[in-house]
C-alpha cells in the first residue's frame, strides 16, 4: 500500500513545486495585508488528489493495480492516507509560513493560527469522508458532477438554515464545536472511518 | 504435469456475452491465447487475475484459489492499455514497485531499462508506444515472477522490437518453474515460441492443442466445388469458398490424403486455422 500512496505523491509532485510558487507569491501579498492562508492546504491536497483520481482514470491504472498482491483494498485506503498526507503535509508548512508572517507583521497569535488551521484540517477530512465514496461508486468523471451539485445543495441547504433558524441555535451550536473541539477529531474519525469502510464496500463489487 | 492455472466451470454474463470455460494450463510452456477481438481473451484473463471478481465458477493457480491475495506476487503482468499514469516517470515505478513488491529487484529493473534503451528520467507520455511495451513487460518481470500474463504484449509494436520482446519471453520460460499466458490477435507472434494454443471464440473455448499437434495434423485441402461434393462431410471441419475453389480444413491430414487421391493438402499456419474456424461454414 505504501508504493500506492508513493505513487500518488509522486504524481503530485509537479503541481506541488507549482503550488510553492503560488504560496510564496501569496506570502508576499499577506505580509501586506492579514490575509488567512489556512484554507489554502487543504484546497490544494483534494485538487491534487481530484488529478491523480482522473490520470488513474485516463491510463486505466486501477486495473493495472488490481494484479498487485490486495490491489483492491490498499487502492481505496492509500487514496485515503495519500489525502491525509497531503493535508497534513501542506498545512504544516503553511503555518509555518503563517508565523513567520505573525512575526513579521507583529500580529502573531499562536492559539488563533492552530485553531484556524486545525478547523480547515478537520473540515477538509469531513469534507473528503463525504465525497470519497461517491467517487469509488461513479468514478471521478460522474463523481466530480455530484460533489458539484453537493456545494452547490450545502449552499443553499445551509444558507436557508441560516434564514429560517433562530441564528442563535447555529452559533451555540458552533460555539459548542469550538469550545469542546476534542470532540470534533472524534466525529471526524468516525466518520472518516465510516467512509472507508462504504468506498472499500462499493470498490470490491466494483467491475472492471 | 502440474498444472499452472486450473478452471472450472467458470462463467461470467455480460448483456450480450457470456464466457463460459473450463480448462487446465499446464506450467513450464508458453501459452498462446488466441482469438479475435472481443472473443473473451481479455474477460478470461481478468477473471484468472480476479482483477473481474464476480464470476461463477472456481479458478486455481499454482493450486491455490486465486482469490488469495498472495498469489500475485508470483505473477507478472502486462494488461493492454492499462498501466501507470503518464505523468510518472520511468523511474518512480522503481521507487512504487519495490515498496508493492516484497521480491522487487531494482537492479534488475535498472538492467532491463538499459538493455531496452530506456531512459530513466522521461515521463511515461515522452515514451513511444513500443518503449513504453517494454517498460511494461520490465516492470512485469522485475519482481522475479514464476507466471507471466501478458495481455497484448505485441500489439502495435515494430517487427524489431516485437522480435525482442519475444526472445526475452523465450529466456524467461527456460525456467522450467516458468510459465507464461500471452494471449494475441497477431498469431504470428506465436508461431515460433507457443508450446500450446488455445482458441477462444464468442468466450468458449474451441480448441485447446499443442502448437506442433495443429502443424502435424491439421491442414488445408483446396479443392473444386466437384470434388468439394464428393468429400465425406466428417472429413470437413471447416470450409471457405473461394471464387474459384474450397479451403477446406481438415484433420489427421495423412489420412485423409490417403483416402482421396489427386487432393492437395496445403500446410496450416495458426492464422489460417483461426480464420477458417471463425469464418468457415460447417457442413
Amino acid at each position: 500500500m505504501l508504493g500506492l500512496i508513493k505513487k500518488d505523491l509522486l504524481m503530485s509532485r509537479n503541481t506541488l513545486k507549482l503550488y510553492l510558487i503560488i504560496f510564496v507569491f501569496y506570502i508576499f501579498l499577506a505580509l501586506n495585508g492579514n490575509d488567512s492562508l489556512s484554507f489554502i492546504p487543504p484546497f490544494v491536497s483534494i485538487l491534487l488528489m481530484f488529478s491523480t483520481f482522473s490520470y488513474d482514470n485516463y491510463n486505466k491504472f486501477e486495473c493495472f493495480a488490481l494484479s498487485f498482491p490486495n490491489g483492491r483494498r490498499n487502492l481505496v485506503l492509500s487514496k485515503y492516507l495519500a489525502t491525509i498526507i497531503l493535508i497534513i503535509g501542506t498545512t504544516i508548512i503553511t503555518i509555518i509560513a503563517s508565523l513567520l508572517i505573525g512575526i513579521f507583521n507583529n500580529t502573531i497569535n499562536y492559539q488563533e493560527t492552530f485553531l484556524t488551521f486545525f478547523y480547515t484540517i478537520m473540515f477538509s477530512i469531513i469534507f473528503l469522508a463525504i465525497i470519497y465514496p461517491f467517487i469509488f461508486k461513479f468514478g471521478i468523471e460522474k463523481a466530480r458532477i455530484i460533489i458539484f451539485i453537493l456545494i452547490f445543495g450545502l449552499s443553499f441547504l445551509i444558507g436557508a438554515l441560516f434564514n429560517s433558524i433562530d441564528t442563535n441555535f447555529l452559533t451555540n451550536a458552533l460555539n459548542f464545536l469550538y469550545y469542546n473541539y476534542l470532540l470534533l477529531p472524534i466525529i471526524v474519525i468516525v466518520l472518516l472511518i465510516a467512509s472507508y469502510l462504504l468506498s472499500k464496500h462499493f470498490y470490491l463489487k466494483k467491475e472492471f | 504435469m502440474k498444472n499452472v492455472i486450473e478452471i472450472k466451470d467458470l462463467i461470467k454474463k455480460y448483456d450480450e456475452f457470456t464466457l463460459k470455460v473450463n480448462m487446465d494450463i499446464p506450467s513450464g510452456l508458453i501459452i498462446g491465447l488466441i482469438g479475435e477481438n472481443g472473443a473473451g481473451k481479455t474477460t478470461l484473463i481478468k477473471c484468472i487475475l480476479n482483477i473481474i471478481n464476480n464470476y461463477k465458477g472456481e479458478i486455481k493457480i499454482f493450486n491455490l484459489d486465486n482469490k488469495k491475495d498472495s498469489l500475485k506476487e508470483e505473477i507478472g503482468v502486462v494488461l493492454d492499455n492499462s498501466f501507470f499514469p503518464e505523468i510518472l516517470k520511468v523511474k518512480d515505478i522503481d521507487t512504487i514497485m519495490k515498496s508493492i513488491y516484497q521480491k522487487w529487484d531494482s537492479k534488475l529493473f535498472f538492467k532491463y531499462l538499459q538493455d531496452f534503451q530506456l531512459p530513466n528520467d522521461k515521463t511515461l507520455k515522452e515514451l513511444s508506444k513500443g518503449m513504453l511495451k517494454k517498460l511494461e513487460i520490465a516492470t512485469a518481470l522485475s519482481h522475479h515472477p514464476k507466471l507471466l500474463i501478458l495481455d497484448e504484449p505485441t500489439s502495435g509494436l515494430d517487427p524489431v522490437v516485437r522480435s525482442e520482446v519475444l526472445e526475452i519471453f523465450q529466456n524467461f520460460i527456460s525456467d522450467e518453474d516458468h510459465s507464461i499466458i500471452l494471449s494475441t490477435h497477431i498469431t504470428s507472434d506465436l508461431e515460433h515460441i507457443a508450446d500450446r494454443i488455445i482458441f477462444i471464440d464468442n468466450g468458449s473455448i474451441v480448441s485447446n492443442l499443442e502448437y506442433n499437434e495443429i502443424l502435424d495434423n491439421y491442414g488445408i485441402l483446396k479443392c473444386d466445388s466437384k470434388t468439394f461434393e464428393k468429400l465425406d462431410k466428417s472429413d470437413i471441419i471447416k470450409y471457405k469458398k473461394n471464387k474459384y475453389n474450397y479451403e477446406v480444413l481438415v484433420n489427421n491430414k495423412t489420412k485423409v490424403k490417403k483416402k482421396y487421391k489427386d487432393i492437395v493438402i496445403d500446410k496450416i499456419t495458426l492464422e489460417d486455422f483461426m480464420v477458417l474456424m471463425i469464418k468457415g461454414g460447417n457442413e
